[in-house]
């Protein structure tokens, strides 16, 4: 029965590489907008505005203190009461962009609130632009502080992937379940989706070791 | 050339500076001493305005500098500022430390940037570190890099506070001597220091702050041997003894 059942797997493997394919768009989709997002808000996070350091504080406590389904479903359940209407796709994009941003816009403010007052002062005093002290003092030495953590970050947002599901997105999670109806092997068909979780986590992981080992010296 | 007028400026309820009014000549050296959190610092750093003030007018070289129309870049391009602590950019070399400013601030092509950097480290005698890394660096060297940086720019004023206090005592000497010989240049020069061997040589006038306030001025030999108030006599004999 075993053989069998594997075979069929082997059948539908297609449909596998989609889900795959699904995962991979909606996770580097995300991690490209979240890294913006996230920079952008960090940025202003470690700024001088108290009202907009409020607000993006209020922010980032929701992200942090709710669940991700939850964020999932207030974006796919919830907005089409205020009138906007989004598709599973879009809407999970919306959601991890929510969640990422949040958890990287905390890297970044931590990473920037490692440098040193005097580094601001430096540059201020030479003449340099606020613009101009953040992009050549003070992120490329913030980065060494942010990158570990980036990366070990994008590992996270890649497996939270796998909550959109429950909104329908065809992502490798969804092919799992709708698998698992047609082949009653849990173990065999969850340890092929996991596999290929791993495919895509695993060279960032490794990136990750990498950057901490280099970063600590 | 540097001119304030009744500045006052608080930190909260904290009356950092007192009803301060000064007039610096171009060319002048001005050494200001005075204990520790007598406002010092705070009162150079207003001049470039890395502090603002809630009362009263600094103008320099004709500039209001608390003004809100006033372009700070071009200002602060024009005044060299030395930090106790150097500041210098650890993830640079000594050259593009000093390159930095010229060239985003002037928008110096990076050849005229470099040939006047390469200058002003000749000038401080580091001709030999351009390549290195603050880190790789002395105390007394950070201090002459951080000092090249400032003259890069060419400004018209140069402001150092406490330049020499974080340097072990065998590198101060080293970095007073780039000072002094900035003077012979005819740079017109703040300087907060307790140096009292560099004030004699080269300042042209001594202030004495307490709480805020300016308590005293005067030439340094009247003001280190002579001292008019209690205050500054107090505070000169413990810089003596120290
Ligand atoms: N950013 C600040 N916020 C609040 N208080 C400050 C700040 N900077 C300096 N002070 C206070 O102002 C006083 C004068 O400081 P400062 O000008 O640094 O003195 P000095 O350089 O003479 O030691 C000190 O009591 C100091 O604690
Ligand atoms: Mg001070």
């Amino acid at each position: 029965m075993m053989a069998f059942y594997f075979s069929r797997l082997v059948e539908i493997f297609p449909f596998f590489l989609k889900g795959l394919w699904m995962t991979t768009q909606i996770a580097f989709i995300s991690l490209f907008t979240c890294t913006i997002l996230g920079f952008v808000l960090g940025i202003l996070r470690s700024g001088k505005n108290r009202i907009i350091k409020w607000l993006i504080g209020v922010y980032v406590s929701f992200v942090r203190g709710t669940p991700f389904v939850v964020q999932v479903f207030i974006v796919f359940f919830i907005l089409p009461e205020w009138g906007i209407q989004l598709k599973a796709f879009p809407a999970a994009l919306l959601a991890m962009g929510i969640m990422g941003s949040a958890f990287i816009c905390e890297i970044v403010s931590g990473g920037i609130s490692a440098i040193s007052k005097g580094q601001w002062e430096a540059g201020t005093a030479s003449g340099l632009t606020l613009i101009q002290q953040l992009r050549l003092v003070i992120i490329p030495q913030a980065m060494k502080v942010i990158l570990p953590p980036l990366v070990g970050q994008y590992v996270l947002l890649i497996k939270d992937t796998s909550v959109v599901s429950v909104i329908g997105v065809m992502e490798l999670t969804r092919v799992g379940w709708v698998t698992v109806m047609r082949i009653p092997e849990g173990l065999m068909v969850f340890s092929l989706v996991g596999a290929l979780y791993f495919v895509i986590s695993y060279p960032l992981i490794l990136l990750s070791n990498y950057l901490e080992r280099r970063m600590a010296i | 050339m540097i001119e304030f007028k009744h500045v006052n400026k608080w930190f909260g309820k904290l009356h950092v500076l007192n009803d301060v009014n000064l007039d610096i000549d171009p060319g002048e050296v001005l050494v200001i001493c005075g204990p520790s959190g007598s406002g010092k610092s705070t009162l150079i750093r207003c001049i470039n305005r890395l502090e603002n003030i809630q009362e009263g007018e600094i103008i320099v070289d004709g500039v209001p500098v608390h003004d809100k129309k006033t372009n700070l870049t071009k200002l602060r391009a024009d005044i060299g500022f030395v930090f106790q602590q150097f500041h210098l950019y650890p993830h640079m070399t000594v050259l593009q430390n000093v390159m930095l400013a010229p060239v985003n601030v002037k928008k110096m092509s990076s050849a005229a940037a470099e040939k006047i950097s390469k200058e002003k480290l000749t000038q401080v005698g580091l001709t030999d570190k351009a390549g290195a890394y603050p880190a790789q660096l002395s105390g007394g060297q950070q201090q002459r890099v951080a000092i090249a940086r400032g003259l890069a720019m060419s400004p018209k004023i140069m402001l150092f506070d406490e330049p020499t206090s974080a340097l072990d005592p065998e590198m101060i000497g080293e970095v007073l001597d780039v000072m002094v010989n900035l003077v012979s240049e005819g740079m017109t020069m703040c300087v907060v220091t307790h140096e009292m061997g560099f004030a004699k040589k080269v300042a042209d006038r001594v202030l004495f702050m307490d709480f805020g306030k300016i308590i005293e001025t005067g030439r340094p030999d009247e003001f280190f041997d002579n001292p008019q108030t209690l205050r500054a006599a107090d505070f000169i004999s413990k810089i003596l003894t120290h």
